[in-house]
């Protein structure tokens, strides 16, 4: 692995820094989400007490609590905002709530909701009867057979009052009552059968404006007939699946007590209770008028306080959710970062408030008489709700419950914000790290590869030692690893110098006391000896000489050398040169054939004839050592790329492929010659440095067949 | 055959005195040993200091000194150059370990008659000493015409070792003259360079021969810058041309 590789994954590791923020920020995050819990539910228990106190702008009715039950037909009265269009479509209401189901017996379906403004109480009521009996001529519940829609409420003075809806066409209608002859004060509409048809002006076009002057009783003559009741008005919608009732009765017709029931003009079946079946039932629930601006002075934004009475129906709400802290657009990266930050909310219960109740542990807890906080999820991927619900004690008894909301991404915004930061800044010193470490790499590992470079090419393979390395100057500790190198290479230079010099000191050295032996032979020999003794004197005398001619071997490099520094160049034509010294060594080694092959014109060089002569002399010498008797030794001169190649081919054993790029270095001597000369491998030697001199080099190859080897020179032209 | 030779030499009245300066005590008697043999009157000495104090009572016939003397590097250099002082006729020969190009040059520029390395035989030694002597003696002699080679403008006298082109001197040092001659007598005839060795009873490498051949060429280019009577037979050796 190279040193930039693991320089980088050190520097990889300070990702450790916005890993630790996340954890910070997640501390962080539990300890704020903890005393956000604590606050609310102060809060909450606050408010709570409050509302105690003054239970009669709570409850619409402080004394009672009854259970609310939709089977017996309750209905809870959503607050309206707006004043809806009395058009057959609930949607404006603005209401996240579908319609209950009417209680029925049959198969006959209705559902209701109900809602008021401040002066009115609106019915929504779709009934599913898909065949339309449209209401006759005149009327008369009792007997006609019709879809209707039967509205009972009890008044304000306790009496129970009945209307119908029922048209010929749909449109814009009005409630009518039957109004029997006789004075029966108590009308019985649970039975209703055919009747004869009063007349019923329920021309859509006529009804609204007109509120004139028909209310209560007006006409004694006729027995039984039906009024309408203009201020009660309703639009009746025909759908696919049956038709839908939207109504509007003035607040101040009732109290909390209203039946519906839908009969079917075929009979099929009733949908929805009358007074009569469920005297009990038909309760209307209210929300308290005033209770949310009560509400309002408690709460902040960003919270909503909604308080519930005993049957967790909403009595009053206020605040708003969705104030927002943060307020700015979040940004990629912030929900990028969040993944690696946020508290594991998924065991957190999800939480479906509905239009009318709210349900949870915390309301649950509350109403049982315990505050309570929790944290919940509204839905998958949404932020976490923070609730918190206390008891409102009325009497010692529990009456309902204060229930606030708070949003968690308040905190989260507080939080974000904090650690976004921290993510950025950390990330950016992260980055500089990398990049700083990176490239501290790159140049570390560049300077340790420029010197590793002059390491390799320190000792050129003429065996010269380069002796300045790169970055010497450099105060650390590369400087330091290159001036060791420089250091080891000169020693290691010092140690080549003396091995190069060993040669010619041996020889020079040795030359004195060869020299007293040889002298001391000859005087011997001058003192006249025995042949026993002269036999002695001439062995010691040749054993003499063979020294002699190994010292003189061993000093030749340097002064082969030294002349070669003070040779001079002068012009020469290697053709004429070749040819006449070929001549010369045709007469010297008769043994081996020679063959000559040279370019046609003439070849002129500056150079130092003597040497080259000497040079080609140790090829050719060194060529008959090798060439068995009568094979050929070819000498070839040639041009190639402004370089003349001298190339002397010789029969014979081949080298051996280890020994090829040695044989031109001094001193080496691997070769077995033919004869008993000594052999120092001077003579190669001299070869490539008379070869150097005339900026040319010297190689050794095999023949491509094995049949011998090639030792080619080139020469510079100069 | 020692008792005959010194025996000889003490009855002989000018017995010649060779003086040699030599640090190497084995070396020095083994020298002195031969040519005391030769009939020489040998005296010895091991530096310089001693040397010069002993030639300027007395200068000997001959010298023969060693470049290096005990401490003195160059010290024969010196001793050299002050004998040159004191006598221009004086023969002087290097006798040295020191076989380097220069070390000759240097020596013989100095005034030196030669410069012989000391893988000389006792034997070429002596004929080198017996040659010198003669051709101090052949100078103050009439010409002998046998001797004369004639090349020419070259002339060579075998007798007094001396080289004359178009009659002017040429300075040879004793090798180098015997390259010469041996190289004139035959012209045309190519000398390879252990025959030259041979003519000049040296034991040299090539390169020495080489280098004496140069020598030779430049110092009668001194006398006659267009010579080029010795030619260079590539791969055997070199020929005296006409």
């Amino acid at each position: 692995m190279s040193i930039r590789l693991q320089l980088l994954i050190v520097a990889l590791t300070t990702l450790v820094l916005p890993w630790a923020g996340c954890q910070y920020a997640r501390e962080l995050e539990t300890a704020l989400r903890d005393s956000q819990e604590q606050s609310l539910l102060a809060s909450a228990g606050t408010i709570a007490n409050a509302l105690s106190a003054q239970p009669q702008r709570v409850f619409p009715d402080p004394e009672e609590s009854v259970k609310f039950s939709p089977e017996q037909g309750d209905l809870y009265v959503y607050p309206l905002r707006n004043q809806p269009l009395l058009d057959g479509y609930q949607e404006d209401w603005d209401i996240a709530a579908s319609p209950t189901e009417l209680p029925s017996t049959t198969r006959y379906a209705a559902r209701a909701q109900a809602g008021s403004t401040e002066r009115y109480l609106y019915l929504y009521v779709e009934v599913d009867d898909r065949h339309f009996d449209p209401e006759p001529a005149n009327p008369n519940p009792e007997h006609d057979r019709f879809d209707r829609l039967d509205i009972t409420f009890r008044t304000p003075d306790g009496a129970l009052k009945t209307y119908f809806f029922g048209t010929a066409a749909p449109g814009l209608i009005a409630a009518q009552t039957l109004v029997k002859a006789q004075q029966p004060p108590l009308p019985d509409p649970t039975a209703p059968a055919a009747a004869s048809p009063p007349a019923a002006a329920s021309a859509p076009a006529a009804a609204s404006p007109q509120t004139g002057a028909s209310p209560g009783v007006a006409a004694p003559p006729e027995p039984d007939r039906v009024v309408e009741e203009p201020r009660i008005q309703a639009y009746w919608l025909q759908t696919s699946a049956g038709y839908r009732v939207e109504a509007r009765i003035p607040l101040s017709f009732l109290r909390t007590r209203l039946w519906i029931q839908a009969h079917d003009g075929r009979g099929s079946g009733t949908a929805g209770a009358s007074a009569a079946q469920e005297p009990d039932g038909g309760r209307l629930y209210f929300t308290t008028a005033g209770l949310g601006d009560l509400l309002g002075t408690f709460v902040r934004d960003g919270t909503r306080a909604t308080v519930v009475d005993a049957n967790e129906l909403k009595l009053g709400t206020a605040g708003n959710l969705s104030a927002n802290l943060a307020g700015q657009s979040e940004d990629a990266a912030e929900v990028w970062y969040r993944r690696f930050m946020t508290v594991d909310t998924s065991k957190f219960p999800f939480y479906s408030p509905s239009a009318d109740r709210l349900t949870g542990n915390s309301v649950q807890a509350a109403l049982a008489g315990n505050a309570h906080a929790e944290w919940v999820r509204a839905a998958r991927g949404r932020e976490p709700l923070l609730t918190a619900a206390a008891p409102i004690m009325v009497n010692g008894r529990t009456r309902g419950a204060v229930f606030l909301e708070q949003a968690g991404d308040q905190l989260l915004a507080l939080r974000d914000r904090a650690v976004t930061r921290l993510f950025d800044l950390t990330l950016l010193a992260t980055a500089a790290a990398v990049a700083l470490m990176f490239g501290l790499a790159t140049w570390i590992s560049l300077r340790i590869g420029r010197l590793r470079t002059a390491a390799d090419s320190a000792v050129g393979k003429d065996g010269r030692i380069r002796l300045e390395m790169p970055e010497s100057a450099s105060a650390d500790e590369i400087g330091a690893l290159s001036r060791g190198f420089e250091r080891l290479l000169g020693r290691l230079n010092e140690h080549a110098q003396y091995l190069r010099t060993l040669g010619g000191k041996l020889s020079h050295e040795l030359r004195t006391p060869l020299t007293i032996v040889r002298s001391s032979l000859d005087n011997l020999e001058s003192e006249g000896l025995g042949d026993d003794q002269r036999r002695y004197v001439t062995r010691a005398r040749e054993g003499a000489s063979r020294l002699q001619s190994i010292l003189s071997a061993l000093g030749a490099a340097a002064r082969v050398e030294e002349s070669i520094k003070q040779a001079e160049r002068v012009p020469v034509d290697l053709r004429d040169l070749l040819s006449s010294a070929v001549a010369g060594y045709r007469d010297g080694f008769p043994q081996v054939q020679f063959a000559l092959d040279l370019p046609p014109m003439s070849c002129p060089i500056r150079g130092a004839p003597d040497l080259i002569v000497q040079l080609l002399d140790k090829l050719i010498e060194n060529a008959v050592d090798f060439c068995p008797p009568g094979g050929t030794i070819t000498v070839r001169l040639g041009l190639v790329e402004g370089c003349y190649v001298l190339e002397v081919l010789n029969d014979g054993p081949p080298i051996p492929e280890a020994l090829l790029g040695r044989l031109f270095e001094s001193l080496f001597e691997q070769r077995e010659g033919r004869d008993d000369k000594p052999h120092f491998g001077l003579g190669l030697y001299i070869v490539r440095l008379v070869a150097e001199f005339h900026g040319g080099t010297a190689v050794a190859a095999n023949r491509p067949d094995g049949s011998g080897a090639v030792f080619s020179v080139t020469l510079a032209l100069i | 055959m020692r008792c005959a030779a010194s025996a000889l030499g003490y009855d002989l009245p000018m017995k010649k005195q060779i003086a040699i300066v030599e640090d190497e005590p084995a070396l020095r008697e083994n020298y002195a040993a031969a040519l005391a043999r030769h009939g020489y009157s040998v005296k010895t000495y091991s530096n310089r200091r001693t040397a010069m104090q002993a030639f300027q009572l007395h200068l000997p016939d001959l010298a023969i000194i060693d470049i290096s003397l005990e401490e003195e590097a160059e010290g024969g250099f010196d001793l050299c150059r002050d004998l040159r002082a004191l006598s221009a006729e004086l023969p002087i020969i290097f006798l040295t370990a020191r076989d380097s190009e220069l070390d000759a040059v240097s020596g013989l520029r100095l005034g030196a008659d030669d410069f012989l390395t000391k893988d000389v035989s006792l034997p070429h030694l002596a004929a080198r000493v017996a040659a010198l002597f003669r051709r101090i003696d052949a100078l103050k002699r009439p010409e002998n015409a046998a001797e004369i080679v004639r090349r020419g403008a070259l002339t060579i006298d075998g007798e007094k070792m001396q080289t004359t082109w178009n009659g002017g001197p040429v300075a040879l040092s004793l090798t180098e003259f015997w390259i010469v001659h041996a190289l004139a007598k035959n012209p045309g005839h190519v000398k390879n360079r252990q025959q030259l060795m041979d003519a000049a009873n040296v034991v040299l490498d090539d390169n020495t021969i080489t280098s004496h051949i140069k020598r030779v060429r430049r110092k009668f280019q001194q006398v006659e810058p267009s010579f080029d009577a010795i030619q260079t037979v590539y791969g055997m050796g070199y020929r005296w041309v006409e």
